[in-house]
């Protein structure tokens, strides 16, 4: 295999360039037309692999693609050495509804990111999938509803393929790809009932959708909420910028990864299931040589490691490149989870945008 | 509209320069031909025809192993282009092949003793020899050992340059040189890299094109920028700033005096907001210019950015102008309105 690009591969006057366009306010972006919270354009389509129970496909305007295929197998659960016997008895007669609440169980979801390009074992597929299960299991609705009865279950496979270069971070492409893969999932109709093993109606078009729509829930049952979506934002100076391109995360000061999912309550638009700090690229970035210390334009070059790092500190705030230190402020941290969140957010756009495909 | 999500497309728009039928045709109809309409398109492998009365050309072979056999086969996928007895298949997409004289916008891959590799999207990457740089200051010397332990001071991993293709080696590796005012290390500007080969043999259909100025200072409405057109489709878009070098031509033997001291700086002057907002605007322009599959020259630049000016002009005291999404929709618009002001 060839051996790894360095995942930014820039100058430091160019990094300097795009670092002073991003914190002008407003912040000019890379693509002009775009303004901080606008998303790249994106071509959809879903029931893409006939084989699956529910596939999607999304493709950037800058070429990055992603493929999601949702497989579901009815598996034999493992008897859980449960503590209280009597107390499961009471709640089995308790009702259908919440017949399979809590008893759902993390392994039964399994999730696979490929990236081309990268080793499954690669610290980038393995962080991006650890981060869509996180985010995918952190609410309980799925695992919950795998369950069939005390002796079987559904086991869900998510294969996640990009299908290009990782052009820019992936995470966000791929949650989308998720996302609408899982709202178009669906799984065989039961026949069976209780404990029997299980029997299923042939009938696909009988089948139940893994996310049952609002419309056609039943109400009494539990409000299902939608698969979540994990929305990239990134922070320069003191502009929040969505859905940053490569070039404009090779800036960056700090990037935060937000997991939404739409929310039940209507105070806000979203809620938030899982949240984390992104390392920026911007931190591997080599440091731009100042006039002042390049023998080449002039100067005069240090005598000593220690004499250029004073010389470099006294330059910062020029022209020069000099990558981002520290991590993110509080404060910028509760301002991006305000603008996703709030009522007519980042979120509530995002999740509406990819249920807008589903319909038309 | 923060987000816009849209069906899947079918296939790229046919480009817009390219007529339908611009092959010099001479095709007589009693040959029958098995791919008859020039949209069609082979792969390789494909067996275009065996009727010993057409010529191969470019894109395509004749097996050797049945003696004096006639069938063409094509090696590369793209469109079968026919003149007069002559067949030829232009790639859909092909890396930039290198050529002598080449002005060519390049990105230091690694550093070595003697000499920087340099991506220049060519198969392979190329040469750029220590020997064939200007020294700061501009003297003319013998490069020593001292040179060599402070190759970095020059470029660096990741540097931008532009520069020239000197010669080719029989591998299809290019060398390149610096050794000219015009060239150098670039700062103070956005980098724009369009795919596939820039220009080349792809020169008709878009993307860069060759042979015309390809460095040249657009007048935007913040300042000048100058933007270099790399033939191997790598763009560079800079604040333009005023030389020595722009009052008079300088003789070799006064080198010195106009290689200024910034020649190798990897630090920007200040940019003015404005002028920021032009070159990332042009930038943005060109790569809906590249989206709409139309050719980048110095005419067709010059032409849209006006014209993108007047539209946003327009939507900004009309309020909303129709057109599509970013930087596509801006360039399709402006399009249109040309074509529509070359009609009338």
């Amino acid at each position: 295999m060839a051996p790894q690009q360095p995942l930014v591969n820039l100058s430091p006057a160019e990094l300097s360039f795009l670092r002073s366009t991003l914190a002008q306010s407003p912040p000019i972006r890379l693509d002009v037309t775009k303004g901080p919270r606008d998303f790249r354009s994106m071509r959809a389509e879903y029931d893409v692999l006939p084989a699956a129970n529910g596939s999607a496909r999304i493709a950037l305007e800058d070429g990055t693609e992603a493929l999601v295929g949702v497989k579901a197998e009815v598996e034999r659960s493992r008897p859980r050495p449960t503590l209280g016997e009597q107390e499961e008895v009471a709640t089995a007669a308790g009702g259908a509804a919440d017949e399979s609440r809590g008893k759902g169980q993390n392994s039964w979801v399994e999730m696979s990111v490929e990236v081309p390009g990268f080793r499954e074992d690669d610290a980038l597929p393995v962080f991006l999938a650890s981060m869509l299960t996180e985010s995918l299991l952190a609410s309980g609705e799925l695992k919950d509803r795998l369950y069939i009865n005390t002796r079987f279950h559904w086991k869900l496979y998510v294969d996640i393929l990009l299908l290009s270069p990782p052009l820019s971070y992936p995470l966000a492409l791929l949650s989308m790809t998720t996302h609408l893969a899982l709202l178009t999932t669906h799984l065989p109709a039961l026949k069976s009932e209780k404990d029997e093993d299980p029997l299923f109606d042939d009938d696909w078009a009988a089948a139940v959708p893994l996310y049952p729509n609002r419309a056609d829930a039943n109400k009494t049952a539990p409000q299902l909420g939608k698969p979540p979506v994990i929305i990239l934002a990134m922070a320069v100076g003191s502009n929040i910028i969505f859905d940053p391109a490569k070039e404009e995360l090779a800036v960056a000061d700090a990037v935060l990864a937000v997991a939404c999912t739409n929310s039940t309550s209507s105070s806000t638009g979203a809620r938030i299931v899982s949240i984390r700090t992104i390392d920026p690229p911007s931190h591997l970035t080599p440091p731009g040589v100042p006039n002042s210390i390049n023998s080449a334009t002039g100067g005069t070059v240090p005598t000593s490691s220690a004499d250029a790092l004073t010389q470099r500190e006294l330059l910062a705030n020029s022209g020069v490149w000099t990558p981002p230190r520290g991590g993110m402020k509080r404060g910028l941290v509760s301002q991006i989870t305000k603008m996703v969140v709030e009522s007519g957010g980042v979120a509530e756009e995002v999740i509406g945008a990819l249920a807008a495909i589903e319909v038309g | 509209m923060p987000i816009s999500i849209l069906p899947p497309s079918a296939p790229l728009p046919p480009r817009r320069d390219v007529r339908p039928d611009d092959s010099d045709v001479d095709m007589s109809d009693d040959d029958d031909f098995p791919t008859h309409a020039s949209k069609s398109i082979v792969t390789p492998g494909e067996h275009i025809t065996s009727d010993p009365q057409w010529m191969r050309g470019h894109g395509t072979y004749i097996p050797s192993q049945p003696a004096n056999s006639t069938t063409i086969i094509s090696t590369v996928a793209g469109t079968l282009h026919k003149t007069n007895k002559l067949l030829s298949v232009q790639p859909l997409r092909a890396r930039y092949q290198p050529e002598i004289g080449d002005l060519v916008v390049g990105r230091i891959i690694s550093v070595g003793t003697k000499k920087w590799s340099v991506d220049i999207a060519a198969p392979m990457l190329a040469n750029l020899p220590l020997s064939s740089i200007n020294l700061p200051g501009g003297v003319l010397r013998r490069r020593t050992t001292v040179d060599e332990l402070n190759i970095r001071t020059f470029f660096q991993e990741a540097d931008l340059l532009v520069a020239e293709v000197q010669n080719l080696h029989a591998d299809g590796t290019a060398s390149l040189h610096t050794r000219s005012l015009k060239y150098g290390k670039l700062r103070n500007g956005l980098f724009t890299s369009l795919s596939g080969a820039g220009g080349g043999i792809l020169s008709r259909k878009g993307g860069v094109v060759r042979s015309r100025r390809q460095v040249f200072t657009l007048n935007t409405v913040a300042g000048e920028v100058d933007i270099v057109l790399g033939v191997n489709g790598h763009i560079f878009i800079s604040k333009h700033v005023k030389t020595a070098a722009d009052q008079k031509e300088v003789g070799i033997n006064r080198l010195d005096e106009s290689v200024t001291e910034t020649l190798y700086s990897s630090e920007n002057d200040d940019i003015e907001k404005g002028v920021m907002r032009e070159i990332t605007r042009v930038s943005t322009l060109i790569r809906g210019l590249v989206a709409c599959g139309a050719k980048v020259d110095e005419d067709m630049i010059v032409k849209v950015y006006e014209g993108a000016v007047e539209l946003e002009a327009e939507e900004r005291s009309l309020g909303g102008v129709e057109r599509g999404i970013g930087a596509k929709g801006i360039v399709e618009a402006v399009l249109e309105r040309l074509a529509l002001e070359a009609g009338d």
